[in-house]
């Protein structure tokens, strides 16, 4: 444990350094709430939209924007430049676990995650949003939302492990989008075409968007609430796995 | 026989390339006693990084066996990562830490707590000079700043032995000396040194001893004096031969065909 406080406080300090590659982790996903409620809010009047539960669309909106935000992790473009710079092998030639090298980095996402996921939703409250679930929520929300950023880089890390090149990494992070628009991004799913719909119900992410979005519009909804840390916890262990096998067989 | 500080035999790593099976390094034999400098010499390509790598646990081993101050590599990394310090070639270093930083941090990954590491930290920054720069970050150093604190990085723990992988490639000539008197002091507190190089005058100014290696296999070992005077008697040579005399007939090499290699890449 030890190991990866180390190297995570490591890669905090390194995020510190260089606030300009976190700063479009916030401005993106407030300008894509801002226009997707510009773009949407009159068609979803929240007096006679039933989906919306009383809100406005914006509330409606943010799981997608903490979810985009969430996909802006910068862990696995650090551990290309490691790689490169030699500084990676400088960390393997040390008695240090393999998972630490894995886990300091993602502990500092998640750091950052919560951070991030607090600003965003800190954000929410000025454009009217409200979290309908209470404080526990509020807190469910940030964990849920951080959980996934650490999940969505790690995955990341193994295409940085695996090609070793900057572009490779950079390239497999756009894998983003389709996973976040084969979701009830703007309506719920039952309101999706038949085809949209059995994608978005094969889509891991839908269940993530589906508990953040129950959290902010519903009381504790346990439901459909749990489907989202279930996805965390299975697509987590698998890539914690992975990137632990990755390294232990890196030459 | 007392433990040697380094010690392969029959080492050999093969590659899967896209023509078949490469053989990088193909049955290294290497026996390097405590206390000395010992210098691995070879062109491009011979094969001196894979079998460093392979001798320090970052490559795995395809067959046979090495062990650093007696402990197998292969059998067990973790042991023998803590005998051994590492710099590898272009320094291995964090551009956004500070010198300190990464010092303290190389330090608490080889056990020590916050208070020791930051002593430590001291020590070495003190050792090779970078107490004015230790508060900076790493990435507005010189070269000849770089492969100083990659040298005392390599030290927190105070290994052993030290792997040294061309230490001074691309330094000028001032830094180059800096770090050979670093190394000879590292030396004269008794880590063993293995240094690889393509400078035939670095090795001659520091190594004790060295190796040849060509096309994967070691092609002349001995010291430098004793590779001299065993080219000059088997040439029946008229004047002393310098040790780059010895590197050129160990690789098959020509000086008119070295030269005419540079003149290429000049032109």
């Amino acid at each position: 444990m030890s190991q990866t406080w180390v190297l995570g406080q490591r890669a905090l300090r390194e995020a510190w350094r260089t606030p300009e590659a976190i700063l479009p982790t916030l401005f993106i996903p407030l300008f894509f709430l801002v226009v997707n409620i510009g773009q949407a809010g009159k068609i979803f009047p929240s007096t006679t939209t039933e989906f919306l539960k009383g809100q406005g669309y914006g509330a409606f909106q943010l799981p997608a924007s903490l979810l985009l935000a969430a996909s802006f992790g910068t862990a696995a473009l650090y551990l290309v430049e490691d790689i490169e710079g030699g500084y990676f092998d400088k960390l393997r030639a040390a008695p240090v676990s393999r998972a630490a090298l894995v886990l300091g980095r993602l502990f500092a996402e998640f750091v950052k995650g919560i951070v991030i996921s607090i600003a965003i939703v800190a954000l929410g409250f000025a454009f009217g949003i409200e979290i309908a679930s209470g404080p526990l929520g509020f807190v469910l929300l940030v964990l849920l939302t951080a959980s996934w950023a650490v999940v969505f880089v790690g995955l990341l890390q193994l295409i940085a492990l695996k090609t070793r090149n900057a572009a490779a990494t950079n390239s497999a992070s756009l894998i983003f989008f389709p996973l976040m628009f084969l979701t009830p991004n703007f309506v719920p799913r039952e309101l999706l075409t038949r085809p949209m719909e059995i994608a978005a119900t094969l889509n891991p992410v839908t269940y993530l968007m589906e508990s953040l979005r129950s959290l902010i519009l519903d009381d504790l909804d346990w439901a459909t609430i749990w489907p989202g840390f279930a996805v965390v916890v299975v697509v987590g262990a698998i890539m914690l796995a992975a990137n632990v096998r990755l390294i232990n067989h890196y030459d | 026989m007392s433990a040697a500080a380094v010690e392969a035999q029959r080492l050999v790593k093969t590659y899967k390339g896209r023509g078949g099976q490469v053989e990088a390094v193909r049955g290294v034999d290497l026996r390097i006693e405590p206390g000395e400098i010992f210098g691995f010499l070879g062109p491009n390509g011979a094969g001196k990084s894979t079998t460093v790598r392979m001798l320090t646990t970052l490559l795995t081993i395809t067959s046979g066996s090495a062990t650093v101050a007696g402990v197998d590599v292969a059998r067990e990394p973790d042991k023998a990562r803590r005998k051994m310090g590492v710099a590898l070639q272009e320094a291995g270093l964090d551009p956004r830490q500070k010198g300190r930083e990464l010092l303290v941090l190389q330090a608490r990954l080889f056990g020590m707590n916050a208070g020791e590491a930051a002593a430590r930290a001291d020590e070495l920054l003190t050792l090779v000079e970078l107490e004015d720069a230790a508060d900076r970050l790493i990435k507005g150093y010189s070269g000849g700043m770089k492969r100083r604190l990659d040298l005392a990085s390599a030290l927190v723990h105070r290994p052993e032995v030290l792997f040294l992988d061309e230490p001074t490639t691309g330094l000028d000539p001032a830094s180059r000396i800096t770090v050979w008197e670093e190394v000879r002091r590292i030396n004269q507190l008794g880590t063993t040194v293995f240094l690889t190089t393509q400078y035939l005058e670095e090795a001659d100014q520091l190594c004790g001893r060295l190796a040849i290696i060509d096309d994967g296999v070691i092609v002349r070992e001995g010291t430098p004096e004793r590779l001299k005077a065993e080219l000059r008697e088997r040439a029946a040579l008229d004047h002393d031969p310098t040790l780059d005399d010895v590197f050129l007939d160990a690789t098959g090499r020509t000086r008119a065909k070295a030269e005419g290699a540079v003149s290429e890449v000049i032109a």
